[in-house]
């Protein structure tokens, strides 16, 4: 326990040269101004960020990322109140409460709400990170093959069921991504699939262009095709936050940080989920349920501190399993293979001192988003009202250089150009994009742990049901798809309030 | 038959008819069969004793069977909520308030041009710089304006165009190391 803090504490020291101070202040910033501009998502800042940070150290690379990533998810919430346009995905749950409060003239009060519980849900967040990694890591141990197998199935079916409504849309995603993965050159005989003798296309499809393309330049062409964004008021009331407003919400401020925090954790679901699904519960254990939609501090928090938990949340099984819990996570994850640092089980065991340096740079990132947030307040009103003319050929010039600049191949331009169409037309026919990101990048896992569980087993399949943990992971998988089905979910629910009955009159 | 549609979409969304979900789910079928197909004639390297489950289609073939399943499932699921009624059921979709295609199609292509025409054929700095110049001016332009204000959004295009140029090369190649395009 002591070591434990004696390392943590270190990890925190060599975060503390006037470089790195200097670098986190400008990675955070840009974060939040990447996040607060429709248009721009986190998964795009990280995407992007990594070809700018790939010559850095890795330490450094990775705080700028992370920087980045919790600066991202708490801008979203400033065009979400102002603008009533959510700057990330994960900031349209605050435009139901942020943005009634700001035409009320509260908008410095919302944005305080938001700064406080993003701060409190990102910090609930990273104590789950200290405190659940390394036995998760330790579990993750015991793991063979099948169990691999069924986590990255249960990644593909759980982001399909849950992370954006349709169910059945998100799951024909999740499979078209692990059908991607597997183009160019496969494992064991070094057969070129889907190659047909372009070398480009044996080498496979990046993942980081394909973020680029499906978050970057699908982001572009929707802004483009939106109407212009116009902000709600240019004069604004004190944002630093109230004490009492996080006092009398404490009990929200833990559901929604566990919530967050928990929806992290399952594969692919990300920060809108988790703020959907706090604003949710608190609503039902709300006392003032009428408010909310019409300017509720309680919802606004909820939602706040639901996203914000979610990016430590999503990082635990990056650093456990391999698999990210959100499409920024799959970046971040991205990322750190480029630096030859291998997230997964072995982690803890070849670089206990990464997971260390990664919870200090949780909390060094949430510190100085709240610093800018209580600070920065006019100068990024003045940047959300730059106009999308101006603003959007700029970010498509980035995302071209961020597709080129990993492995200087034009190929993985047309790679992005290619993905953000994809993203586009699927995004207006209601697809969610989580789990064709996560299918590509759970795609690897899933096949060699596939194949390789087949040569333990001599072919045989029982394994995959019969070993105790790659059982229950098994059923879990087949429950979530049962569960998404509306009728077979009726009836599962039918049965079960009827045992209940039966129980309580037996009782 | 007609079932009540499950909560499907985030609650900020609003739902697509169904006969969009029958064309998707029609395409959709359309890859999954291509994909078993061309798994179906990979090698399966039997020749030289290699076990079937490491055959190089196997596992394509696996997905392209979910996604024609799937399909099948969207294709059902939108013809039982009513895909092909006529009238009613394929209402044409509200165009939204302050969408335009018009824009969205303009924006595409000069996308295309700048990263399949210019990039690669002329300096980077100055292919940013003609693209960004382009794309501003040209959403920017409003035809019945005074000729001082379009020499004004002329020159602001301008300047934002050479500057992105200089900056993305400076900051990319010269401090961060970058190479480009």
């Amino acid at each position: 326990m002591l070591d434990s803090f004696g390392q943590f504490i270190g990890a925190f020291g060599s975060f503390l040269s006037p470089g790195l101070v200097v670098t986190v202040l400008w990675a955070t910033f840009l974060g939040i101004v990447v996040g607060a501009l429709p248009g721009l998502t986190a998964t795009m800042g990280v995407a992007l960020m990594t070809t700018l940070t790939f010559t850095m150290p890795h330490t450094e690379a990775i705080l700028v990322l992370v920087c980045i990533y919790v600066g991202a998810i708490y801008g979203g919430s400033r065009s979400a109140i102002l603008l009533n346009i959510p700057g990330t995905p994960a900031s349209a749950c605050s435009t139901l409460d942020g943005y009634p409060l700001a035409r009320q003239g509260l908008a410095g009060r919302a944005m305080g709400i938001s700064t406080s519980g993003s701060w409190l849900g990102t910090l609930f967040g990273t104590l789950c990170v200290a405190t659940l990694t390394p036995v998760l890591a330790e579990l993750a141990l015991t793991f063979q093959s099948y169990e691999f197998f069924w986590i990255a199935t249960f990644g593909i079916v759980i982001a399909g069921t849950l992370s954006g409504g349709d169910a059945l849309k998100g799951y024909l995603a999740g499979f078209f991504g692990l059908w991607i993965s597997t183009i160019g050159q496969e494992p064991h005989y070094n057969y070129q699939r889907f190659a047909y003798g372009f070398t480009d296309l044996a080498g496979g499809i990046g993942l980081l262009p394909a973020l680029v393309g499906a978050f970057g330049v699908a982001e572009v062409l929707q802004a483009m095709r939106a109407p212009a964004a116009k902000a709600v008021s240019s004069s604004i009331d004190s944002v630093i936050p109230r004490i009492a407003d996080v006092l009398q919400h404490w009990k929200t401020i833990l559901r929604s940080g566990a919530i967050g925090t928990f929806i992290g954790i399952l594969p692919g679901l990300g920060e809108d989920t988790a703020a959907w699904s706090s604003y949710a519960a608190a609503r039902r254990a709300s006392k003032e349920k009428e408010k909310y939609g019409k300017g509720s501090i309680e919802g606004l928090m909820s939602a706040e501190t639901g996203e914000s938990a979610c990016v430590p949340g999503a990082i635990i099984p990056v650093l456990t399993l391999a698999v990210p819990g959100s499409a920024p996570a799959a970046a971040l994850m991205a990322a750190m293979m480029i630096h030859d640092i291998n997230p997964g089980p072995m982690l803890m065991i070849q670089t206990p001192e990464f997971f260390y340096q990664i919870v200090a740079m949780l909390v060094i990132a949430d510190m100085t988003k709240l610093f800018f947030g209580l600070t920065l307040v006019r100068p990024l009103l003045w940047i959300l009202l730059v106009p999308r003319e101006r603003l959007m050929p700029i970010v498509f010039v980035l995302c071209t250089v961020g597709a080129f600049a990993i492995t200087s191949r034009v190929f993985d331009i047309y790679v992005m150009l290619f993905f953000g169409l994809i993203g586009f037309v699927l995004r207006e026919l209601k697809f969610p994009m989580a789990p064709m990101i996560l299918g590509l990048v759970l795609g690897d896992l899933m096949e060699s742990n596939l194949t390789r569980a087949l040569v333990l087993s001599d072919g045989s399949i029982a394994p995959f049901f019969t070993r105790p943990i790659s059982g229950g992971l098994a059923a879990i998988t087949i429950f979530s798809i049962v569960w998404s089905v509306p009728s077979a979910q009726a009836a599962i629910r039918r049965r079960l309030a009827g045992l209940f009955r039966r129980q309580s009159a037996a009782g | 038959m007609t079932e009540t549609p499950p909560p499907s979409l985030m609650p900020h969304e609003q739902p697509l008819p169904p006969r969009y979900d029958l064309w998707t789910a029609a395409v959709f079928f359309c890859v999954g069969v291509a994909i078993v197909w061309l798994a179906f004639l990979m090698p399966t390297y039997r020749d030289q004793q290699g076990p079937i489950y490491e055959a190089p289609g196997l596992v394509p073939t696996l997905h392209g069977i979910v996604v024609v399943v799937l399909s099948i499932w969207l294709g059902l699921r939108s013809v039982s909520r009513g895909a092909l009624r006529t009238g009613g059921a394929d209402e044409p979709r509200k165009s939204r308030e302050g969408y335009s295609n018009t824009r969205l199609v303009l924006a595409g292509l000069l996308c295309l041009v700048f990263a399949v025409g210019l990039v690669g054929q002329l300096p980077f700095w100055l292919a940013a710089a003609i693209f960004v110049f382009a794309f501003t001016s040209l959403f920017e332009w409003r035809a019945e304006a005074p000729i001082k204000e379009r020499a004004r959004r002329l020159a602001i295009a301008a300047v934002l165009g050479i500057g992105t140029g200089v900056a993305v090369t400076l900051v990319f190649q010269r401090a961060f190391l970058v190479r480009l395009p």
